[in-house]
């Protein structure tokens, strides 16, 4: 029957907004030791919801009180990989890592589609988040620019392209955003690196190199980026070891490239050449060859600078190492990449025009799908320290060398 | 004072009158219970309702089997002109002889291994894998072929086959290497170990033959290859540090894991697993 009178009736099977009706019958039902039918159905629900969705706490990561590097050797540098971890904590414990080891300044990666994802719309979010960890530990940052959002590609329907595929028409897009990015992070910038390996065609969008095209690309960069921070280092080439001549499909050996943008009047918009420069099998005391790619190759480079004049200019070795992967025939073993590495700093030291020779690679996010790089890492994915890491960590802060033969 | 009665599972007799008592709901239990396990045995991996191997079928079919290498690791997998040779390929070739079809060996590079199983482009990895707990979801590892790990070189003479049997003696080991760090734990567990680095494994192996260190730690290749030159020193028995390479599949195909590890299992006791190591390893 319903109730009679004045009062609303409120369905027993509805929620009603009207609150306090439903609490009247609330404390109704609380009388008679039941709750309505729709509130415990609400509840079940809710605890369902609850059970289903709940997720342990995020890590907290706190920044703490800024640090400073212990560093009696500031050529030691190394290449972190941060742009592709996701976890914050994972991010402050590698910059962490690099801190106590006496590195004092690092190459980091910044991927321009990840920045900037639409045209003229800037996530900063992750840059931000490793630029103030790298700050909080008393890094200096080397930020590598590179790769190419779709919105800058050509759609697919008329071309398939690659991520480094930047078409010419769209170099001073590239410039605009290394102006941005050297506006927002100012005086924190060790300095920019434009682009990564240009004398390779599989970093120039699968393209012959094109030395001249680069150089292009270079002065609009370095044009941008001194108008946002006149003081920034622009560092130009990223220039790959490759023996590959000329015209080849695959690459063009890099002191033929750097003599190119020479004569394509690249001198005035670089503060710095970057340089890549591996070892392999070969001691870093192996002497440089053209057709031999080995640690010393990097002085071929230094000579065409001095050859056209530009002598004066630092290099910076912005990615440098052994493998020590057992099943690599291009690798050493543990023992000697460790002496090969020191050995490697101890020149790098001593030659007055290298700046920093930054090791690749410190840590990567996972090690399960890249096997040649887990065994250049001086750290594993998972926080494993290994000997070489403790071998650098004396040589940078001038403590006794744990592993001597 | 009132007394709660026993459960009836508590006192046969009890139950017995419970089950005279309600004989529709025994047999309609009883009935259940047969349902539930016929359909179990139904829906089983490879019954007529439950999931099937696909893979096993198409190698039953086509009578071949598609294995995944990277043959850049002497002398495991190695390319030649004529075909990719090595200890894993044998294997690879044993194998598929084993089941009776014919072994196609794809090769790649070591990073696109795990995703050319994955898609199904091969249906197993031969490659020195190690087995990797991130993948075992949907990855099956085999029983170990080969263990690469650090291993005890002693001499003939004065064998050493156990860690604990160096107290007082000196270990050779190659620097910075898994036998190092091993060695840098052992020397807090002995009363007392001297530890000897060199720079390579063949080096502290030298030190062993030359009487300068009672035993090296290095690993098995490094071993293996050693001692085909040098007869007047020995192995230990097993590995002290274990880094054991196993065959990776789909952990789907149910059938094939099962008939592979049975041949496995029939290569390592027949001889032919360790024919095909002395082969590669010390080429005898």
């Amino acid at each position: 029957m319903p109730p009679s009178g004045g009062g609303r009736t409120i369905p027993r099977r509805c929620v009603s907004l009207d609150l306090s009706a439903t609490m009247k019958t609330w404390q109704l039902s609380l009388a008679r030791q039941q709750a309505p039918r729709g509130l415990r159905l609400l509840a079940l629900l809710g605890l369902a919801y609850g059970l289903f969705t709940i997720r342990p706490a995020p890590a907290r990561v706190v920044l703490g009180p800024p640090q400073t590097v212990q560093t009696i050797n500031p050529t030691v540098c190394v290449h972190t990989r941060l742009t592709d971890e996701v976890e914050e904590w994972k991010i402050q414990r590698t910059l962490q890592l690099v801190r106590e080891m006496g590195a004092a300044t690092i190459v980091e990666f910044f991927p321009w589609p990840y920045i900037e994802r639409e045209r003229g719309s800037y996530d900063w979010e992750h840059a931000d988040r490793i630029m103030r960890h790298a700050q909080n530990q008393g890094l200096t940052v080397l930020a590598r620019l590179g790769l190419v959002p779709d919105w800058a590609r050509p759609p697919v329907q008329e071309k398939v392209t690659t991520l480094t595929y930047l078409p010419y028409e769209r170099f001073e897009d590239f410039a605009r955003f290394v102006g941005a990015f050297v506006e927002r992070y100012g005086e924190r910038l060790g300095g920019v690196i434009i682009w990564n390996e240009p004398n390779l065609s599989y970093e120039w969008g699968d393209r012959g190199p094109d030395p001249e095209a680069y150089t292009e690309l270079l002065r609009l960069s370095y044009q941008a980026a001194h108008a946002a921070n006149p003081r920034v280092l622009v560092l130009g080439g990223a220039l790959a070891p490759t023996t590959e001549p000329e015209g080849s499909g695959s690459g063009m050996n890099e002191m033929r490239f750097l003599e190119r943008m020479y004569q394509a009047g690249a001198a005035p918009y670089f503060d710095a050449l970057a340089a890549h420069t591996y070892g392999f099998t070969a001691a870093p005391s192996d002497p440089p060859d053209p057709t031999t790619i080995n640690f010393r190759r990097v002085e071929l480079l230094r000579a065409v600078m001095e050859r056209y004049g530009d002598g004066d200019k630092p290099v910076y070795i912005t990615e440098s190492g052994w493998s020590d992967d057992p099943r690599w025939t291009r690798a050493v073993r543990p023992g000697q990449r460790i002496a090969y590495t020191l050995e490697a700093l101890d020149m790098a030291t001593a030659w007055p025009w290298v700046e920093r020779l930054c090791l690749w690679q410190f840590r990567q996010p996972a090690d399960t799908f890249n096997r040649r790089d887990a065994y250049y890492a001086l750290v594993s994915s998972d926080f494993v320290i290994k000997p070489i890491y403790e071998a650098v960590q004396a040589y940078a802060r001038g403590w006794p060398i744990p592993y001597v033969p | 004072m009132s007394t709660r009665p026993l459960p009836y599972a508590a006192h046969p007799l009890l139950l017995r009158r419970w089950v005279r008592q309600h004989p529709r709901l025994v047999l309609a239990g009883l009935i259940a219970l047969l349902g539930a396990i016929l359909a179990w045995q139904l829906t089983r991996p490879g019954a007529p309702f439950g999931p099937q191997d696909s893979t096993w079928r198409r190698v039953q079919i086509n009578r071949d089997l598609y294995v995944g290498m990277d043959p850049s690791y002497p002398p495991f997998a190695v390319w030649t002109p004529e075909q990719i040779v090595g200890i894993e390929a044998d294997l690879a070739r044993e194998i598929g002889q084993r089941l009776g079809v014919q072994t196609h060996i794809l090769i790649m590079g070591f990073d696109s291994l795990y995703d050319a199983l994955y898609t199904g482009m091969v249906d197993m990895v031969i490659a020195g894998l190690h087995p990797n707990q991130a993948l075992t979801e949907w990855v099956y590892y085999s029983q170990p072929y080969f263990d690469a790990g650090q291993v005890l070189v002693s001499p003939v003479s004065a064998p050493i086959n156990n860690m604990r049997d160096l107290d007082g003696k000196t270990l050779a080991v190659e620097m910075a290497s898994a036998g190092d760090q091993a060695a840098q734990r052992w020397t807090r567990r002995l009363r007392s170990l001297t530890v000897q680095r060199f720079l390579l494994p063949q080096e502290a192996m030298q030190a062993v033959a030359e009487g300068l260190a009672a035993a090296a730690l290095v690993d098995t290749i490094s071993a293996y290859q050693y001692l085909a030159q040098h007869p007047e020193l020995r192995l230990a028995d097993r590995t002290s540090v274990a880094a054991p390479y196993v065959i990776a599949m789909r952990k789907a195909n149910f059938r094939l894991t099962a008939e592979v590890e049975r041949a496995l299992k029939a290569i390592k006791s027949d001889g032919t697993l360790d024919a095909i190591l002395a082969r590669w390893l010390t080429g005898s």
